[in-house]
This record gives structure tokens, sequence and C-alpha cells, in this order.
């Protein structure tokens, strides 16, 4: 019984600190599955945490934040699709530059953040769910964000299985080419990725500063954009896999810290290697299993081979 | 490779062109030193740098001397080429600010004797290179007593980024205050790796109050989200630093917090003057460059009393760092009496009973 | 899309089309860059022309620009190499802590060793650490598919804290009062410099194995199996090539130089192990890169170009008093403008 209490609370720990991380998974995975990379994503989370924290402080609305920093995280996307869709420069490396114009970008602008108090989110009424032993406080700690992840999680995969749009999407990442002779527009399809893409992570990004740390400070996101993009292939482009994935990475990342309040003789230093060193163990698993290229849409493997 | 000097010459001759009509850029000479300053982190980090940054500020405005700041520079041999930039543009009184920012300093002050260069908190010296630090740890003992008196479980927490002597300092002197009042007090640390990581931080905190701790505080460089997430679950908190209290009304104990300015500012007075020497300054809790932040809502008045006692004691001379002290392990620090000297204070590489930590 | 027709026949002569795209990214990059300014209300040219100075204004800055150029050079090495056979690996940074932990690790062990035998000793454990770093993700890929680009990712952060536990821990200096560094290592292994200034035989490395592994690459038949490799691995295998031994091959390669710039590094600037030394090289190093199409002739002026930003970025707080911040949005600027660039002459060709 103890050891069940210990687990469901790591879990819900994780759950909190990962729920940022899963709104970028989720909006990853959407634009990859078209047939784009976007490394910029970290950038976009950053502007998203900027805005989101902005329009928090000036509105004192949470959800206004929220939408803002969506909002920017598309903004700042539309620079990435003009230069890989419109103007077929190399998607990794315009990635990098999104990202570090978003991160240097809000660096800049944010200076007038630091130091200033938002409220956050009211606490959600749970009543007597908040009332059970011991996991009762782990509960009570959800937020609107992590709700509103888990439905995205569910409103993604719904999309991207089950409608039609969420086919051509599929189809367009397969393989451009044959998309087009079945009359759909890949372009287009691209663009709607790469925008969705960027909402989600702005919004990850005014997830992180307005409801998780009510903060704001200069490269805040600390490298968690580029392991949202690495999740998406430990999620194996599927939006119902992202929750187990960035599950994976934040309850081993809220157990090492366990870890040392329980006194564990290990350097943190070395616990903390743990959560990436888990990631690898499940990747790897994964590609034994399936022994191909690991779910991995096939036009985007053209991408991720493609050196020039 | 060509085609790089012609864009070098491309880049030069259009820029020359329009400089032609711009101003020209040469900071004006003045008698008085030109000071710099160098920050490992962003002044607005609200915690550390920014302390730092209000100490320059404070110069500018007494003094009226040029001041110019640098951010963001890493602690290693970076930190000579700003240097070199600084001197190289006449500033001949270079503060810098970071633990990690020594040895770099004295390599830097062999070569420009004519330069002085002030280091924040190390322990080492040359003929024009001094240092300045503060013994805030007084102040962490006083935020103890109020943690330890207004906690109900018994059971503090401590987030901190990196397991160096200032830090160790802190833990310990906050503990110790905390078991003056109360000597079954434990402090748990979580390391979060990185001084400034919110989201770790946040993280931190929340799995300590999962723990039983309700009394935080804090030794990362800002410390608004550990105030934020305390206040978030209702727990208490004392903060580093910089007054921190607006983040969290109802769980604000109290703050130990810099005050650089006057510090500061007697430096560069010394070396406007002429009188300055190269030596080890360190600022206590009776000089005022550090000081207590007002008191949250939920100290017990017992507790103010006991503070301010204690502070009285300091001011008039008490050591903080005398025995007895145990080790985690349970070894003899200090007999009762003894006092700990300043090298071995400075080197901190211990955590006294009470605390539970790794530090390998 | 009708292209933009540009119809002046200077424009079409060989040196033009190959200096176009530098000089229009060269334009493409002050415009937009003194429009930012401007729209900050600073006074655009002057302020880019600091740049200018601050990294090639003076003997001091220029050898400054050097010093950032060398690792920076090796990093975009550690990157194309691997492209050769059509991996992508962003593990740049985590070879890079590799190499300077083992070649550190040799010298701690052995200090008392003459220079002469140490120095190259270090700087083999360097080139060994790096590449027994990118050999992991390498074997992955090999034999089980594994995506390089994740497992690299993955690697960079544990390369680090692996860094960071040795100089907090059973490495630290006691003499350091707890900064996290090991002691400072014996003269007898520090790089030598030229031109009186930091600047270090890294750089000269670099250089070397540029157009050494270019003329390898492009000249030889092994060179030339590399390629077939990549654009068809199944006609490869069947010709008898072993797909799966270059890839680790290559992927240790461009581990090993990565691993010689992380000790450069320590060497020849900081003189001891210290967490954080690799800035951000392994991310610039990458984009160098892939600006430069992989070709490893064309990322040395571009390493030169970035290094000099990086180098030159104090010179715009120092007298603009503006926010570290700023380099960051002119280092991504002058990407994009090149991104940009590229992309619209390439569409155009295309057209």
């Amino acid at each position: 019984m103890e050891l069940g209490v210990f687990i469901a609370g790591v879990l819900l720990s994780g759950l909190r600190s990962a729920t940022p991380l899963l709104y970028v998974l989720l909006g990853e995975t959407l634009t990859e599955r078209t047939g784009v990379v976007n490394l910029g994503v970290e950038g976009q989370m950053l502007l998203g945490a900027f805005a989101g924290f902005a329009a928090t402080v000036v509105t004192g609305n949470p959800w206004t934040g929220l939408a803002v920093g969506a909002l920017a995280g598309m903004l700042l996307s539309v620079v990435h699709g003009a230069l890989c869709l419109g103007l077929k420069a190399n998607y990794f490396a315009s990635g990098v530059a999104v990202w570090m114009l978003g991160g240097g970008l809000s660096a800049y602008f944010g200076i007038s953040m630091v130091g200033q108090r938002i409220d956050g989110f009211a606490p959600i009424p749970f009543g007597a769910l908040a009332k059970i032993p011991v996991i009762g406080p782990a509960i009570d700690q959800i937020t609107p964000t992590v709700f509103l992840a888990l439905a995205l999680c569910a409103l993604t995969g719904f999309f991207l299985y089950r409608t039609r749009l969420g086919l051509y999407w599929r189809a367009v990442g397969e393989s451009a080419e044959a998309a087009s002779t079945m009359g759909i527009r890949p372009l287009w399809i691209k663009w709607q990725g790469v925008l969705a893409g960027g909402l989600l992570s702005g919004l990850g990004g005014a997830a992180l500063s307005v409801d998780y740390t009510r903060n704001w400070i200069e490269w805040m996101t600390a490298g968690r954009g580029l392991i949202a993009v690495g999740l998406v292939i430990v999620a194996r482009w599927n939006p119902l896999l992202a929750l187990p994935a960035a599950l994976l990475f934040g309850t081993t990342e809220a157990l090492t810290l366990r870890m040392q309040t329980l006194g564990v003789n290990v350097s943190p230093y070395l616990l903390g290697t743990l959560p990436y060193l888990v990631c690898l163990a499940v990747l790897i698993y994964g590609y034994r299993r399936a022994r191909s290229r690991g779910g991995m849409p096939r036009d985007l493997a053209a991408v991720f081979a493609k050196t020039e | 490779m060509f085609s790089n000097r012609l864009l070098n010459l491309t880049w030069k001759s259009l820029a020359l062109g329009a400089m032609l009509s711009a101003a020209a850029v040469s900071p004006a000479l003045a008698a008085k030193p030109k000071v710099g300053y160098i920050y490992v982190g962003p002044k607005t980090d609200f915690g550390y740098n920014y302390a730092m940054d209000q100490g320059r500020l404070v110069v500018e405005k007494k003094l009226g001397v040029k001041t110019v700041f640098f951010e963001n520079i890493p602690e290693n041999a970076e930190v000579e080429r700003v240097m070199e930039r600084l001197i190289n543009q006449g500033f001949t009184l270079i503060f810098a600010t970071s633990y990690g920012y020594l040895d770099p300093a004295l390599n830097v002050a062999k070569k420009y004797p004519k330069v002085t260069f002030m280091h924040g908190g190390g322990f080492k010296l040359a003929p024009n290179l001094g240092t300045f630090f503060a013994d805030i740890d007084e102040v962490e003992y006083l935020a103890g007593i109020a943690a330890g008196a207004a906690s109900k479980t018994g059971k503090l927490g401590y987030i901190a980024a990196h397991p160096i002597p200032q830090t160790l300092r802190n833990i310990n002197a906050w503990t110790l205050g905390a078991q003056s009042v109360n000597p079954k007090i434990t402090t748990t640390v979580v390391w979060t790796g990185s001084w400034s990581d919110p989201t770790k931080e946040a993280e931190a905190a929340n799995t300590l109050i999962d723990g039983g701790a309700d009394v935080l505080s804090m030794h990362v460089d800002g410390p608004i989200t550990v105030a934020q997430t305390a206040e978030k679950r209702g727990v208490m908190v004392t903060g580093y630093h910089a007054d921190a209290s607006k983040f969290a009304p109802k769980g604000w104990l109290v703050g130990a917090a810099w005050n650089w300015g006057e510090l500061m500012t007697k430096i560069v007075s010394s070396v406007e003057k002429g009188t300055w020497k190269s030596e080890h300054l360190r600022g206590k809790l009776s000089d005022n460059y550090v000081k207590l932040t007002g008191f949250g809502p939920k100290v017990p008045a017992s507790a103010k009393t006991a503070i301010a006692a204690k502070e009285k004691a300091f001011k008039g001379g008490a050591d903080l760092w005398v025995g007895p002290i145990t080790a985690q392990d349970g070894s003899v620090v200090l007999k009762a009496g003894e006092t700990l000297p300043m090298a071995k204070i400075e080197s901190m590489n211990f955590l006294v009973k009470g605390v539970v930590a790794t530090i390998k | 899309m009708k292209p933009f027709a540009l119809n002046l026949p200077f424009l079409k002569t060989p040196t033009a089309t190959a200096l176009l795209p530098t000089g229009a990214s060269a334009l493409v990059f002050i415009g937009v860059s003194a429009l930012f300014f401007a729209l900050l209300g600073h006074e655009p040219f002057g302020l880019l022309w600091q740049v200018v100075l601050g990294a090639f204004g003076d003997k001091y800055s220029f050898t400054e620009t050097l010093v950032k150029t060398a690792p920076i050079l090796l990093c975009a090495l550690a990157a194309a190499v691997p492209a050769r056979l059509g991996l992508l690996t962003v593990g740049a940074s985590g070879q890079f802590y590799l190499g300077a932990w083992l070649g550190t690790g040799i010298v701690l062990l052995l200090a008392e060793t003459s220079g002469l035998v140490l120095l190259p000793l270090m700087l083999l454990g360097a080139a060994l650490g790096g590449a027994a770093w990118s050999v992991i993700p390498g074997f992955l890929r090999a034999r089980w598919e594994v995506n390089e680009t994740l497992s690299t990712l993955l690697l960079n952060y544990v390369g680090a804290l692996i860094v960071e536990w040795a100089v907090y821990g059973p490495w630290r200096d006691p003499g350091a009062l707890g900064f996290p560094a090991t002691r400072v290592l014996p003269d007898s292994i520090k790089l030598p410099t030229f031109l009186e200034s930091r600047a270090h035989l890294g750089l000269l490395f670099g250089l070397v194995l540029a157009v050494g592994l270019h003329l390898l690459f492009t000249r030889s038949r092994w060179g030339l199996s590399l390629r077939i490799m990549k654009s068809n691995r199944k006609v490869a295998e069947s010709a008898g090539m072993n797909y799966k031994l270059n890839v680790i091959l290559i992927m240790a390669i461009g581990g090993a130089i990565a691993g010689l710039a992380g000790m450069c590094e320590v060497s020849a600037i900081h003189g001891r192990l210290q967490p954080g030394i690799a800035l951000n090289f392994g991310l610039t190093g990458f984009l160098v890169a892939w600006m430069a199409g992989q070709h490893l002739i064309k990322i040395i002026p571009l390493s030169l170009i970035m290094g000099a930003i990086l180098a030159a970025s104090d010179a715009l707080q120092l007298f603009y008093s503006l926010p570290a911040a700023i380099a960051v949005v002119l280092q991504a600027l002058l990407f994009l403008s090149v991104l940009a660039v590229g992309g619209f002459l390439s569409k155009r060709k295309k057209a």
C-alpha cells in the first residue's frame, strides 16, 4: 500500500511537471505528421512563456495568458513555415534559427516582466477527491492546464485518426507526391501542421510560466522543447502515446528528486542523467521490437535522411 | 575564403559610409574612475545578480561615476575577454561579481597592474585585486529562527543549485537557527543542478512539500518560483537574495537580502581617493551590508523576540560558527566554545546534523 | 509562382554566381538587423560597425575571434563528417564534454609525466572520449536503426552531467573553496598559442582536419564508397560494402573531432575542467555545418563569421548597454538571412 501511494505520488507530480512538455510534444507530433520538422519549438515555447506571462500581468486573467501565449507561438512558427515551405530552406537549420530568435526576443522583451507577480489559476474545487489520504494533496495540485493537456491528447488523437482532414495530414506525411495526385494540396496541409505545432508549443510555454511556475525568467524552458522533439520519436508520432512518453520523462525526473529527499547517497548529477537514459532505453526497446522506421511517416524519413 | 574577405570588405565599406554621418562612439574621459561590473547571470533575476546591480545603481547615484555592466558572462576564461575589453576602453575598476571569475581575474590583474579588481566572494589576493563579500549566513540564522518557530511539522525544505561552500554555509546557518528553537528540526535539501531552472525549482519545492516540509528556503539565482510554489501549496517560505514577500503574502516569514550599495560606494570612493588597499572586505550584519527583510504575518511573536536578541548579539560581535556543532555523520566539527577560522568557513564542506542531503 | 526576374548580365558570370549568396545574405542581414535596431530606438549602423570592430577591429579582437572560431570549426566538422553517410547528429556538445573529461582524467592521472608524452596522450584521450560517446549512438543506429538525432541529443545532456559529477565530486579541487572545477592543469599540457594571444593550436587542427577530410572524402575510394552507401544502401551492401561498420566508423571520427575541441578548450583557454565550457559550440557548429551544406571547406569561413559574432557580442553590451539577448537575436537574424536568401535563390534556380 505504501509503495502504491508512493508511485501514485510520483506519477502525479511527474504529470504536473511534464504538462508543459506534453503540449509541445503534441504540437510537434502534429507538425511532423505532415512531414515537417520544427526544431524551433523551444523558441516558440519561450516566446509563448513570455507573451503569456505578460498578458496575464496586464489583464490579470490566466486564460487570456494561455491564449496570447499560444498565439505568440503560432506567429513565430510562421517564420519557420515561410522559410521552409515558402523558400524551401533546410528544415533543421531554419528550426534552430527560429529557436534562437524566439529565445532572444523573449529574453530581450521580457526584461520588463521580471519581478512581476501574477495570481495564476484559482484552485479547482476537487471536493471529496482531495480528501483521499496522501494522494489527495497531489490531486489537489492538478490545475486547468493539466486537464487541458489531457483533453488535447485525446482531441489530437481523434483528429489524426478519425477525421478526414487528419487522414489528409497523414497522407501528406507519408508521401506528399501521392497525396497531391489525390487532389490534396500538400503545401497547405504542411502549413496547417506548422501552425498547429506553433499554437501548441506557445501554449505549452504559457502553461509553464502562467501556471506551473507563475514566474518568468529568460530561457526558462531549459531545453524542454528540444526534449519534446526527441520524445515525439519515443511516442512514435502517435498523439495517444504522447502522454506516456511525457510521463516517462516527467516521472523519472520526479523520482530522482524524490530519491534525493529520501537520502539516497548518489551524486545528484548522476541521478540527473536518469530521465535521459530511461528515454534512451525505451527508444532502443521500441526500435528493437519494431525493427523498422519506428513508425516514422515516410516523407519525414526523407527529411531526416536528406542532408543538403 | 576569398568570398569571406570580400564579405568583410563589403561590410566595412558599407558601414564606414554610414558611420561618416553617424555620431562617433567614444566614451568621454572623466577624472573619476570608470567602473565595470560583470555578472554571471541576468541582472533581472531578482536575485544575486539583481542585488549586485542594485549596488551599481547606488554607486552611480551617490558618486556620479560612469558604470557599465555585462550580463550572462560564464564563469570561466570567457570573462578574461570581457575584462580586457573594459580595460581597453579605459575602465580602471572592475567588479567581478561571481565566484568563478577569481582565477581569470587574477590572470588579467597580472597583465594590468594599474587597474583595480574587486572580486565577489573569493579568498585570494593580488596587489591590485581585493575581494568583497558579506556574511549573509548570519541573516540566514535569524531567518532559520523564524522558520523553526513557525514550522508545525518540524520538517524544513531547502532548494539549492549546487553544493558550493556559500550554499552549505546558508543551509547550515538556517538549520542551526531553526534548531535553536526546536532541536528536532530537520532540513531536507533538493539539488536542482542549475542556478536557474524554474521547472526544476517548482518540482523540487513540490517534492519537499509532498514529503512534509512546511517551510521552504532556497539558494538559487532567483527566489520567485519557490516563493510562488510555496504560496500555492499553502506552506511558508523564507527568502534569499532579495525581498520576495509580495509573491507569498501569506506564507512569507522573513528574508535574507544583500545590500551592496554602501559597500560598493566605499570601495569606489577609496579607489577615487587613492586609499584603496588589497584586502578581503567582509561585511557583516553590523555593517548593514546584509539585512533582514520585513516579517510576514505567520512569524510568532516569540520568534521575533528571539531574532531581535540574536541580531543584537551578532551586531555586538558574537560568532555564528561556534561550537558545539556536529556534522551529518555524527562527528564533532566544533567543541563547545570553539570557533571556525575564516578560511574554514569560506571553504565549508560539511552539513550539520539534521540536514538530509548528499554532497558528493 | 513567377520568379522575380533579374535580368542583369553581370549577375550571370561565374564570379557573381558564387558571390551572390554571400553578398545577398550579408545585405539582407544588415538590412534586417538595422531595422531591428532602429525599431528599438538605437542608431543601427554604428551598432553594426561596433560588431565588426569588436570582431576584427584590432589585434586583440581578431585573436579573440580566432579563439571562438576554433571550437566552432571543430564542432561543425563533427556534424558534417557523419552527414557524409546521411547521419544527422547533434551530439557535438556531449562528445565535447566526454573528450574534455577523458583528456583531463589522463592528465590528472599522469600529471608528473613530461609534456612531450602527456600532451599527445591527452589529445589522444580526448579523441577517444569523444569518439566513444559518438560510437554509442552509432552502434545503436547500425544495429537497431535507432534514430541517431535523438540518441545524440539525449547523450548531450548526459555528457554535461558526467562532467558536473566529476568536478563537483571526485575531481573537485580542494583548494578552490568548493568551486566546481578540477585543479589547474600543469603547464606542460597547455596547447601552444600564437600571435601572443589566446589563439591556439586547436584552430590549426581544425583547418588541417577540414582540408584533409575534404580531400579524403572527395578523392579517395573510401569517400566514393561513402557516397554510394549514402545514396543507396541496398546497392552498396550488395556490392559488398559494410554499411554498419562505416556508420560506426564515421560517427567515431566525428565524435573524436568534437572530443578534441573539448580538450583544446580546457587545455588552452580554461586551464582546468569545469562545467559549462561547451557554451553552445555544439549547436553553433551544427548550424554552421548546415549553412555550409556540409561542405567541409565552406565550413571554414562560416565558422569565422560565427566566431566573430560571438566574440563581438560583448562590444554591444559594452558600448550600447544592450542586454546579452541582443547577441542571440543577431545570430538568429544572420541565420535567417542566410537561409532566406539561400532558399530564395535555389527556388529561382529550380524555376
